[in-house]
């Protein structure tokens, strides 16, 4: 069963500036499809389509040719949002509310009842260890805190597919560890997972099969069975796979 | 229409922690002001000034913070990217749109409900007994707030620009109380096309004679007529609006 799936999706960008058109690739006619149950990883520098992609299957962007299909349903689609978690990059929470508060606009746009709403708010705030930050705003938590309440956002309404961008980019080792085992957590209890991340080190220790973006197009795909046990496999595919394509230069030491 | 609560819920609550409430205290200085020019007056002409001082300052108020808020209400959201999280869960987008209008106008509601209520008590003190007409004409204060913040909602949509749709909003409530000169000057027009052009303009702008309460009450306390076709020009003025956002808003792709 597939949880979802790129059919030939491309993403053209198109901005005029004084009647001059200008067109930026995001994505190029994506192939991919992910199984149930899968941990995925999407793999890329930085411009190489990873979020744009994200962006197509949570409904934020629509597809310039191609579809995108999650857990059956063509997107963008409001329904299907309900069984799926989405944690971006950075979390972009409305600092003006407590961390109760926030899980509770989460749960009722998640459409979780609410007779069950308070008991969810309180446990999934548990779960991620702010139980003793519920009533204080947001604007005073840490970037860790802030972290990990985007990460509740996202599992509060108990997804069947998880799409999380970037999850381990700014975090401190230990950060890392828990979101290392948050993500297996997951996958053990069958949810499907994507993230992007550019850290090949953490995703070959959690993915089942990754893919390998650049210059918006996917550039490779490997199985777990491709890199474990093979020193540098991974990194060295993705040396091979990539090439720069977001106008940046080399830095020259001289 | 949880979602459309929530959504309410927590703009309302946003607005309240940014402290609109405290446009209440200017309007309290206002009136300190007023008092302390109208106690030089006989105890008649004391309680008419303040009551049309204190009206004025009301509306005034109130239409400041609805433009000031509603243009920074979904922008500001965009820009900070909290818009992110709220899309990526089953919101309808016009169900969203509908819940931070409606919370940023139950917050200005408040705040001129405080204002009028500190207002009435001040005439009562005074000795000014028009209970009923200062309902009237506070419910039509309310009234213009409510197609002000509509109207800013739309222009700050299509215009994408805080500054552009501030400018507008206060462009389009000035026009809203010419609108008989408007019809003149188009009747008085040579040109078609001009006619056309200014009777189109002054359509799309608002029609504040609809609420105007002073002209109705001049002819006789205005009847239950009056007040269903001001209700009416009211709902169907914020109805366009929002529609018209709604349009715009479900192209927009963040």
């Amino acid at each position: 069963m597939k949880a979802l799936a790129f059919r030939k999706a491309s993403k053209i960008y198109r901005s005029s500036h004084l009647g001059r058109v200008t067109e930026v690739v995001g994505l190029q006619n994506l192939e991919l499809e992910i199984e149930k149950g899968e941990v995925f990883g999407l793999l890329g520098l930085n411009g190489s389509g990873k979020t744009t992609a994200i962006k197509l299957l949570m409904g934020l962007h629509l597809p310039t040719t191609g579809e995108v299909e999650v857990l059956g349903r063509r997107m963008p689609d409001v329904e299907v949002l309900a069984r799926i978690g989405y944690a971006p990059e950075a979390a972009y929470l409305n600092r003006s509310l407590t961390g109760r508060e926030t899980m509770s606009l989460y749960a009722a746009l998640s459409g979780i009842p609410a007779s069950r709403r308070a008991a969810r708010v309180g446990a999934i705030l548990e779960q991620v260890g702010l139980g003793r930050a519920v009533d204080m705003r947001l604007s005073a938590y840490s970037k860790g805190m802030l972290q990990r309440a985007s990460l509740a956002q996202a599992l509060i309404h108990e997804p069947e597919l998880v799409i999380l961008d970037e999850p381990v980019t700014g975090l401190d080792p230990l950060a890392i560890k828990e979101m290392r085992a948050v993500i297996l957590w997951l996958k053990a209890k069958g949810t499907t997972v994507l993230f992007s991340s550019h850290d090949i080190s953490e995703v070959e220790k959690v993915c089942d099969r990754i893919g390998i973006l650049s210059g918006g197009r996917l550039a490779k795909t490997m199985t777990q069975a491709q890199w474990r046990g093979k020193p540098d496999a991974l990194e060295n595919a993705f040396a091979e796979s990539v090439k720069r394509t977001d106008g940046v230069g080399e830095i020259k030491l001289k | 229409m949880n979602t459309v609560k929530a959504v309410f819920d927590y703009t309302f609550r946003e607005h309240v922690r940014h402290k609109v409430w405290l446009s209440a205290a200017l309007f309290g200085l206002i009136l300190i002001a007023g008092g302390l020019v109208a106690s030089a007056l006989a105890q008649d002409e004391r309680a008419r000034m303040l009551l049309d001082l204190g009206l004025a300052a009301n509306e005034a108020i109130a239409m400041i913070s609805v433009v000031f808020l509603t243009v920074h209400l979904i922008l500001q959201e965009v820009e900070s990217r909290a818009i992110f999280l709220i899309l990526t869960h089953p919101v309808r987008r016009w169900h969203y749109l509908l819940g931070r209008f409606l919370g940023t106008l139950a917050a200005v509601g408040l705040g001129l409900a405080a204002m009028g209520l500190f207002h009435w008590l001040i005439l009562f003190a005074l000795g000014w007994t028009g209970e009923g007409s200062y309902l009237l004409a506070w419910s039509c204060s309310l009234g213009k707030t409510a197609v002000m913040g509509a109207l800013a909602l739309l222009l700050s949509l299509a215009l994408t620009s805080e500054a552009a749709a501030m400018a507008f909003s206060v462009f389009f409530w000035i026009l809203g109380h010419f609108s008989s000169e408007m019809n003149y000057i188009a009747e008085k027009s040579g040109s078609s096309f001009m006619r056309a052009a200014i009777l189109a303009f002054s359509r799309a702008a608002p029609d504040f004679a609809h609420l105007n309460y002073r002209d109705a009450a001049a002819a006789g306390l205005p009847g239950h007529r009056w007040m269903a076709a001001a209700l009416l020009y009211v709902v169907g003025y914020c109805a366009a609006c929002l529609a018209l956002s709604v349009q715009i808003f479900e192209q927009k792709e963040f």
